[in-house]
């Protein structure tokens, strides 16, 4: 799918934190998939890790072990270790931008919240940290109003929707933080497929939990 | 670096032949700066020295996929220790952008390996001529492994500021980069 038309892309300041590293998983999560389909941003993140070489060259060297070299040669013909087989990719909705396998692969963990509503978690191998979620929301519902405790990241997969003046379409970034009250409104006849990371999981779950009353009517 | 050979051309070396020198060469120089990193962002010495040897050794591993046209040497190698320390201080796992290893590589020109050098010395002189605030914040972000929230909180500044000098120094240093492809 083309993603010439993104127009809302991450901060530099976001692209920067990534490349140097300085960026938690959830966020990495959705930097990296955005990038995966914006030729603009990797040329950024590229910008900045060539960034990162040259002041990684200008730092003083550090003392190594006498014998440090000699063990590392020692170790070159040491076959590779055992990098744990990938499972064959997901194939990822025809429909959505270009995203890495890790979020295709998170659709199959889908739970229906509730009507038009679903989520499912990305796995980024830290149990109780930051959280990256699939959000699936029918076409011409609203979000219930909210705000975030922290940093929330969202891209856009497929569909879009309204945030206040601005529209969000696939390959988009929005940036909020916890100075932002907002109820996103899904755009068009199409539902919006959106990956999320929030840096407060707690905040997550209070969240999830009013999209469920709201639209099961607990 | 110190030696008559650019590093890029010492991890082609590598690459093409599996040359133990070049390698020895390269580990000379990046493996005391990879520790010097590791050490900043406040890894253990005994930590600092392993993850410089892995990163070393993952230079010898992976040579074939360094692709001088893309990236110059210590762009390759700052990449690699940085996910290396991911997944050691994390547990996480980034997903690959990179485009497909398997699609193998083109013969690396000659021209290539210069390009890269002159890139890097552009680069390093642009970095050294970046105003003052804006060195200020770049450093920061890459020294500490602050995102930009944080260095924003520690030099008092307000969001808007740091984002904005990160932008103008990215732009900057972006030009550099870009130039001579």
């Amino acid at each position: 799918m083309s993603v010439m038309s993104i127009r809302h892309h991450p901060s530099e300041a976001l692209l920067t934190d990534y490349a140097f590293g300085a960026m938690g998983p959830a966020q990495a999560m959705v930097i990296a998939a955005h990038v995966h389909a914006c030729e603009h941003c990797r040329r950024q993140v590229e910008a900045a890790e060539a960034v990162g070489g040259a002041l990684l060259d200008e730092l003083p060297a550090a003392a190594m072990a006498e014998n440090a070299l000699d063990e590392a040669l020692a170790l070159l013909d040491r076959p590779a270790p055992a990098v744990a087989p990938r499972p064959a990719p997901t194939p990822q909705p025809a429909d959505w931008i270009r995203v890495p396998p890790e979020v295709a692969a998170a659709a199959k963990r889908k739970r229906w919240l509730a009507p038009g509503v679903w989520v499912a978690p990305v796995d980024t191998g830290t149990k109780g940290g930051p959280l990256s979620y699939l959000l699936r929301v029918g076409a011409r519902l609203r979000m219930p109003v909210h705000t975030h405790r922290g940093c929330e990241l969202t891209l856009v997969l497929k569909g879009a929707f309204r945030d206040g003046r601005e529209v969000y379409a696939a390959g988009d970034v929005a940036e909020a933080d916890d100075s932002v009250e907002h109820s996103p409104a899904i755009m068009g006849r199409e539902e919006c497929v959106c990956l999320v990371a929030c840096d407060n999981r707690l905040v997550v779950k209070e969240w999830l939990g009013r999209v469920v009353q709201t639209y099961a009517g607990i | 670096m110190s030696g008559t050979v650019e590093p890029a051309g010492l991890i082609v070396a590598v690459a093409t032949r599996g040359d133990r020198s070049a390698f020895a060469a390269l580990f000379a120089h990046f493996a005391p700066r990879v520790k010097s990193y590791m050490l900043r962002l406040g890894a253990a010495p005994e930590a600092a020295e392993e993850l410089a040897q892995e990163t070393l050794l993952t230079v010898w591993r992976k040579a074939a996929l360094f692709d001088p046209a893309r990236a110059g040497a210590s762009t390759w190698i700052f990449a690699i220790a940085r996910n290396l320390r991911i997944d050691a201080v994390r547990r996480e796992r980034r997903p690959a952008i990179e485009d497909d290893p398997s699609d193998g590589r083109a013969e690396v020109e000659p021209d290539a390996l210069v390009a890269a050098a002159e890139r890097g010395e552009r680069l390093r002189e642009a970095i050294a001529a970046l105003p003052p605030d804006q060195a200020e914040v770049v450093r920061l972000s890459f020294f500490q492994d602050k995102p930009h929230s944080e260095v924003a909180r520690d030099l008092g500044l307000p969001l808007g500021t740091v984002k904005s000098r990160l932008r103008l120094a990215l732009a900057r240093l972006r030009g550099q980069v870009e130039d001579l492809r």
